[in-house]
């Protein structure tokens, strides 16, 4: 922890002398970061008709009309839910792909790809089709359902907010994989053989071999996993739009949706704003907590 | 050294994603050269798949009569439409000269129209029904032009009906419910009356039933939701979803949804609009089917009417003369009716209705345009409103209570 130069003050000449060279950075951050985050805070505080003409400032108006809407609580409850199960559930999932596409086969790097294809299709496409199968007069799920004389006339799995949340759920951790086993398998490349060997020559079990030696060294990516994994999945709108998106009321929605919703159906752009700031908020709290619990790559002594 | 930097780095970094994630700000580019007052930007939803063509059409026609104005269209469906208009109202020179759409109010009271004298002729103005002008002025001024009308008319299959033996179609909402449990019962798959909730459309249907209890959107210059009759015609269409004789999950059915299921012989009985005449036509031209009056409370015929509206943003105020010229040709009755016959739907001018008198839509529909009532459009919080009902009344077939959904509709439109 000695400084280089060993002066006091010698920090802010540092980076006085770095500047030239971190400049075009920091005003590019400053750019794509700090101005739409400054912008969005200034919008939230401004009074703007349903078509977005600032009609002057509005003070805190459109965050008490946020925190007016009965459902806020529950929404916010569906959201923790839904990172929750989908994190979670992505990385056991994930985890275990990894493992098994970690081993040497014949046709593994067919597997691996096809492990890539949800990835690659776009969100919207994949979940159109999840949508289109479990629709209740022409889906391929419920007809089957009925042909087999399970039900008598298709379910409406995507009609009622419990159900549709539950197969938004899945949808998510079938688009979510595919990243979260590669991180994963990268993180497992990692890992020297000769741990192993080690282990093995201490009479260590496979189970206690993963759990004594693969998972302490794959910490570092599964932290990096499941923040990004944080990020996207609560800021995802297409999964649910698609699949919940025609439930009346708010019983199947998350921050991210509560705000479309305020932007489309309530041509509330102002309290769309206000949203955008909580949920900006939100997610740099979560982040933190995380960081906090469990530290990232290279944080910690090795 | 090593730490603390790396951490500020490794945070700067979280940052960056993070707000990158996060923030959804948009920036609309500009369009072109706005400054020529003979170049017209005109904006328009897709009504049918034929609706870009059709309005190419016209556009030819018009440029070759008018070589010096030029014409620019941008055609887009309903679904996205109130965002591009609202992204493009963002800066002068992106907002089109010409809109076509429902809803005028807000832009009227914000100042941005060209009131509709400026704009169209006198003999124009003075063809468009009275009733239709009124709809489309505030305080005393016609801000925007009708462009056509739908109204709502009781849809029914005539073969289920033989089926399920009833002989004639409801004219209460008693009769109705006892048709509905009658087509029900054949099983099937088939469902009595499709009630459409979803978010897509649920203000309308759910006008239908409340106009139909004698209720109303709106009294004097107030939107007003939370009425006794209001509440009754909301009560009633909980009810029969309650009776369980409409199809599945109607707080989560689109409107397009019940259309294409009752043109597949699916439902025995929908409100339907001028279009799906011709969409029976395309798609399922062998469907035995008829049209009659709207059920209500007491069988006192009333429906819903719809008008949509073309206006014209006044801008820098240069372009009105190109405009008028415009929507002059536009209104004329030969291209006006093919337009409006093109995609099914009701016209609004003396001389359009007169052209149109043998057309299927206008003769099955003409019945209705005297008992139609329209939403409060003139009222710039009745978008809010529309809004909310779309969100919320379909909850009403979840459980909830219609007299609390409907203040708390009352309150989003305050």
């Amino acid at each position: 922890m000695t400084s280089a130069t060993g002066r006091s003050g010698s920090r802010s000449t540092a980076a006085l002398r770095a500047l030239p060279w971190i400049g075009p950075v920091l005003v590019l951050i400053a750019g794509v970061v700090a101005f739409p985050a400054g912008y969005m805070l200034w919008t939230s505080t401004r009074a703007l008709s349903a078509y977005g003409q600032d009609r002057g400032s509005a003070g805190l108006e459109n965050f008490r009309t946020l925190f007016a809407i009965d459902e806020l609580g529950s929404v916010l409850l569906h959201t923790v839910l839904w990172v929750v199960a989908v994190v979670v559930i992505t990385l056991v999932l994930s985890a275990g792909l990894a493992q098994f596409l970690h081993k040497d086969f014949p046709g593994r790097t067919a597997v691996r790809l096809a492990i890539l294809v949800p990835w690659a299709a776009s969100v919207v496409m994949t979940t159109s089709v999840f949508a289109y199968m479990l629709d209740p007069d022409v889906g391929l799920v419920n007809r089957f359902l009925v042909d087999i004389g399970v039900l008598d006339r298709g379910f409406g799995f995507t009609k009622e907010a419990g159900p549709a949340f539950l197969v938004a759920i899945g949808v998510a951790v079938f688009v979510s994989v595919p990243f979260t086993t590669y991180t994963m398998l990268a993180g497992l490349q990692a890992i020297p053989s000769e741990i192993y060997e080690a282990g093995r020559v201490d009479g260590a079990g496979a189970w206690q071999r993963y759990r004594h030696l693969t998972l302490p060294q794959l910490r570092p990516a599964i932290a990096v996993a499941t923040v990004i994994n944080i990020i996207n999945v609560f800021n995802s709108l297409p999964i649910l739009q698609v699949l919940t998106g025609s439930i009346a009321g708010f019983s199947a929605d998350t921050t991210t949706t509560l705000t479309f919703k305020l932007i489309r159906q309530n041509q509330q752009v102002a309290t769309a704003a206000a949203m955008s700031v909580l949920n900006f908020a939100l997610i740099a709290i979560i982040i933190a907590v995380y960081v906090k619990l469990i530290r990232p790559a290279g944080e910690e002594a090795r | 050294m090593k730490r603390p930097l790396r951490g500020a780095f490794s945070s700067i970094a979280l940052l960056t994603g993070l707000a990158l994630a996060v923030s959804s700000c948009g920036f609309g580019g500009n369009n072109a050269d706005d400054s020529d007052p003979n170049t017209l930007s005109f904006l328009a939803p897709s009504y049918s798949d034929n609706t870009k063509s059709e309005w190419d059409t016209i556009i030819a026609d018009f440029q070759r009569q008018n070589p010096d104005i030029e014409v620019k269209l941008q055609v887009e469906s309903w679904n996205s439409i109130n965002d591009v208009v609202r992204t493009k109202l963002q800066s002068p020179s992106t907002t089109p000269d010409i809109l076509n759409i429902d809803a005028y109010s807000t832009f009227a009271t914000d100042g941005q129209l060209y009131p509709a004298s400026e704009v169209v002729s006198p003999g124009v103005l003075a063809d468009i029904q009275p009733g239709f002008a009124q709809n489309a002025s505030i305080g005393g001024t016609q801000w925007a032009l009708p462009l056509f009308a739908s109204t709502r008319t009781l849809f029914y299959n005539s073969d289920l009906f033989a089926r399920a033996g009833i002989a004639a179609p409801p004219k209460t909402w008693p009769e109705l419910t006892d048709a509905a449990t009658k087509i029900q019962a054949l099983g099937g798959g088939v469902s009595g009356y499709g009630l459409p909730l979803g978010s897509e459309e649920a203000q309308g249907e759910t006008s239908i039933w409340t106009f139909g209890a004698g209720g109303n959107w709106s009294e004097g210059d107030k939107v007003t939701v939370d009425t006794p009759a209001n509440t009754e015609g909301v009560a009633a269409m909980k009810s029969i979803a309650d009776a369980g004789v409409t199809q599945p999950n109607p707080g989560a059915t689109d409107r397009k949804d019940v259309i294409n299921a009752f043109i597949q012989g699916k439902i025995g009985m929908i409100e339907g609009l001028p279009p799906v005449i011709g969409m029976i036509a395309q798609k399922n031209p062998n469907l035995k089917y008829a049209t009659a009056p709207s059920p209500t409370e007491t069988g006192d015929p009333v429906t819903l009417g719809v008008a949509d509206h073309l206006m014209a943003f006044k801008k820098d105020g240069k372009k009105s003369e190109a405009i008028k010229k415009f929507l002059d040709y536009f209104y004329s009755a030969p291209v006006y009716s093919t337009f409006v016959a093109a995609e099914h739907f009701i016209p609004i001018t003396a001389s359009g209705t007169q052209a149109m008198a043998e057309d299927p839509v206008v003769k099955a529909f003409s019945a209705t345009l005297p008992v139609a009532k329209f939403y409060p459009s003139n009222n710039p919080q009745w978008g809010a409103a529309q809004g909310a009902i779309r969100q919320q009344m379909g909850t009403v077939t979840q459980g909830a209570d219609p007299a609390a959904v409907l203040g708390r509709i009352q309150q989003a439109a305050n």
